[in-house]
């Protein structure tokens, strides 16, 4: 293959992700694992899935890393935070977006993005992880359902239960409450959704919500997140294709500006 | 160049050590003469100074055991003794260091023979300081100074005014001393002396590059809270406003590269604060100006000490409202020119967190520039998350690329 590449490398707190671009910045291949207990042993995973996919050896290709566990990849030219990665990748794949909203394992943040592609604005969860998947996570376990199975499960309610969106563990006793108080668990899974939501919502409105919104992060595939952050925040969401590549696209771009290495 | 350090320490640090173990070593002895109050930072310390009392500060202390990095060990004695987490990291570390004063740095603070508070800066320091009452037997004077809303009116300085005379009763009868105009008039001069020079050295950060940074400023500020009315203050600003001034004339900054300017809003990490700001320093980032070393100004000198005393210790920064605080950091970006602002919300210093999110965003509307809360405490720093910190950080930095 010719041309210059470039690698964008996001090491979440729960999956890795790694995305191939050419020069013109085309995604040429991507792969998506669990970070499991070593985020290199997983971005190596990533370099070598991306290898064998193009048939190119990614040795020298420029690498940007990003993530949580963006500074342990030593090997990477530069890491970048994941709030401008993610800014840049969904401004590459709609420049309309001026409000972002990723939400992943660990945590969640709001960018207001520029007529640049690049943060004018952030606000991240606090410490607490109400707000990010983990939340949901919790709730599934809980209710005996598998995480993917929870959003379609809670679309099924017309009544979601009240649950406190405050603290993940109190939002847990709260649930076994409510399980214990004959409630549907359709409700209930509905309530947690509505819960996060609020969450997100009052995260996005400290940088202030424009139209148009997209969502990403894993858990952008949920559906009833996507229904109740949407009622939230009265808007329409926009998701990506591979609403988790977005940051590992950003870097991928990123990378185009870095020298290459001989 | 290459060699040289990113930060470039000052040489007056030594001569700021010599004023504080002197400071130290007052308090001891004026301890054993039965003649040393606690205070606290934002009390009006020049009518005890006149009245011969010597005066220890508790939030220093505070800022000690940050700096050993013993804040989670003496916090956590007071939370043994019942104290909740959620109390003040200040208040925690000195209610657990007069529990333990052999597990403390230097042995503890000496021990007071009179409690001074004034709720200026906060509501905490009340009950905090009657805690501490009921260890050391010592009395608590509460100087009430409510919040000032706009502009100060007539009847709220008449009222604090009241206040200040019943300081001096307070003081007379604890101590079986007395007030002589002279004497107060001899230490509002070195006060004003000292807030004069400080506020220059302040105030030259304007420059490009700077010659002070955060951590800089945050040590020097040492002497202007807890020598106040002094002439020891007054030396040791005097040099530091030459060395200050000596760095602006040859174009030396705190930082070998200067290439960011920020704001710091709030106490510092004082467990981190050479890490955290030196790590910034090498990436070419520097804080010519904060809101909390800009808080002692301003001078009680005048014709009526009394009412100035009145008037000047219930106006400020933290005693006044969320606008006022958003027109001192507006100012402030203006004046020294600043690329974006960090604001550190502090868990423990509730009124000084208050209102950051609404004040970030008035702040950059207002300026244009860019900001950041990032969470943490002061002293315990069990509540700071290097990790997530970092990433906030270097977000905002990148938002300058």
């Amino acid at each position: 293959m010719s041309g210059r590449l470039g690698i964008g490398l996001d090491v979440g707190s729960t999956t890795t992700k790694a995305v191939m671009v050419d020069s013109q910045g085309a995604i040429l291949a991507s792969h998506l694992v669990n970070t499991g207990p070593s985020g290199v042993k997983a971005a190596h995973t990533c370099l070598e899935e991306l290898s064998r996919k193009v048939g190119e050896d990614t040795k020298g290709v420029p690498t940007i890393s990003t993530g949580y566990g963006r500074s342990l990849i030593h090997f990477a030219n530069e890491s970048v935070t994941e709030i401008t990665c993610h800014s840049i990748g969904v401004h590459r794949l709609n420049p309309m977006i001026r409000l972002l909203i990723d939400v992943g394992g660990q945590d969640s943040k709001a960018v207001r993005i520029g007529e640049n592609g690049r943060p004018r604005d952030f606000a991240l969860n606090d410490k607490c992880s109400a707000g990010t998947g983990r939340f949901l996570e919790v709730m599934a376990r809980v209710l005996e359902i598998s995480i993917d199975e929870l959003g379609p499960f809670a679309l099924k309610s017309n009544s979601p239960s009240t649950i406190s969106s405050t603290c993940t563990v109190f939002a847990e006793s709260e649930v076994i409450g409510r399980i214990g108080a004959g409630e549907d668990p359709n409700d209930i899974a509905a309530g947690a959704h509505a819960a996060m939501a609020n969450k997100i919502g009052t995260l996005s409105r400290r940088v202030g919500v424009a139209s148009p919104i997209c969502v990403t992060g894993g858990v952008a595939l949920n559906p009833a997140f996507r229904h109740y952050l949407s009622k939230q925040l009265h808007a329409e969401l926009w998701m990506p294709d591979n609403p988790q590549l977005t940051g590992a696209l950003g870097a991928a771009l990123l990378s185009l500006e870095c020298p290459v290495k001989s | 160049m290459s060699g040289e350090r990113a930060y470039r320490a000052l040489n007056t640090q030594s001569l700021l050590q010599q004023v504080i173990l002197r400071y130290m070593l007052d308090g001891q002895a004026a301890s054993k003469r039965g003649r040393l109050a606690w205070v606290t930072s934002g009390f009006p310390v020049e009518i005890p100074v006149a009245m011969g009392i010597t005066a220890s500060y508790p939030e220093q202390y505070g800022a000690v055991i940050g700096s050993e990095k013993v804040g989670p060990a003496l916090c956590g004695f007071a939370e043994d003794l019942g104290y909740s987490e959620e109390l003040c990291s200040y208040a925690r570390s000195s209610i657990g260091s007069t529990s333990k004063p052999g597990e403390s740095p230097m042995g503890g603070l000496p021990k007071p023979q009179a409690l001074l508070a004034c709720n200026n800066i906060c509501g905490t320091v009340l009950r905090w300081y009657d805690a501490i009452s009921q260890m050391t037997g010592a009395p608590v004077f509460l100087l009430d100074t409510p919040p000032v809303q706009g502009e100060q009116q007539p009847h709220h300085i008449a009222y604090v005014r009241r206040g200040i005379e019943r300081l001096v009763t307070f003081l007379s009868s604890t101590f079986g001393v007395s007030l002589e105009e002279q004497r107060l008039r001899e230490v509002a001069t070195y006060a004003t002396q000292a807030i004069d020079l400080w506020t220059k050295s302040l105030e030259a950060c304007k420059n490009k590059p700077s010659p002070l940074n955060c951590a800089d400023r945050f040590l020097a500020m040492a002497p202007i809270v807890s020598l106040r009315g002094t002439a020891p203050a007054v030396q040791f600003y005097q040099a530091l406003y030459e060395e200050v001034r000596g760095r602006v004339s040859q174009g030396i900054g705190a930082i070998r590269d200067e290439k960011i300017r920020l704001l710091w809003d709030n106490i510092p990490p004082w467990f981190d604060i050479f890490k955290f700001f030196n790590g910034l320093a090498k990436r070419g980032v520097v804080f010519p100006a904060d809101t909390y070393t800009h808080a002692w100004s301003g001078s009680i000198e005048g014709e009526d000490l009394f009412h100035n005393v009145a008037a000047l210790y219930s106006n400020v920064y933290l005693n006044r409202g969320l606008q006022a605080k958003v027109d001192k950091i507006v100012e402030l970006i203006k004046d020294y020119d600043l690329d974006g602002f960090v604001m550190f919300s502090v868990r423990s210093c509730k009124r000084y967190s208050v209102g950051q999110l609404v004040s970030k965003e008035r702040v950059t509307e207002q300026t244009g520039v860019p900001g950041v809360v990032i969470e943490g405490d002061m002293v315990d720093s069990r509540l700071f998350n290097e990790a997530q910190i970092q990433t906030r950080i270097d977000a905002l930095l990148e938002m300058f690329q």
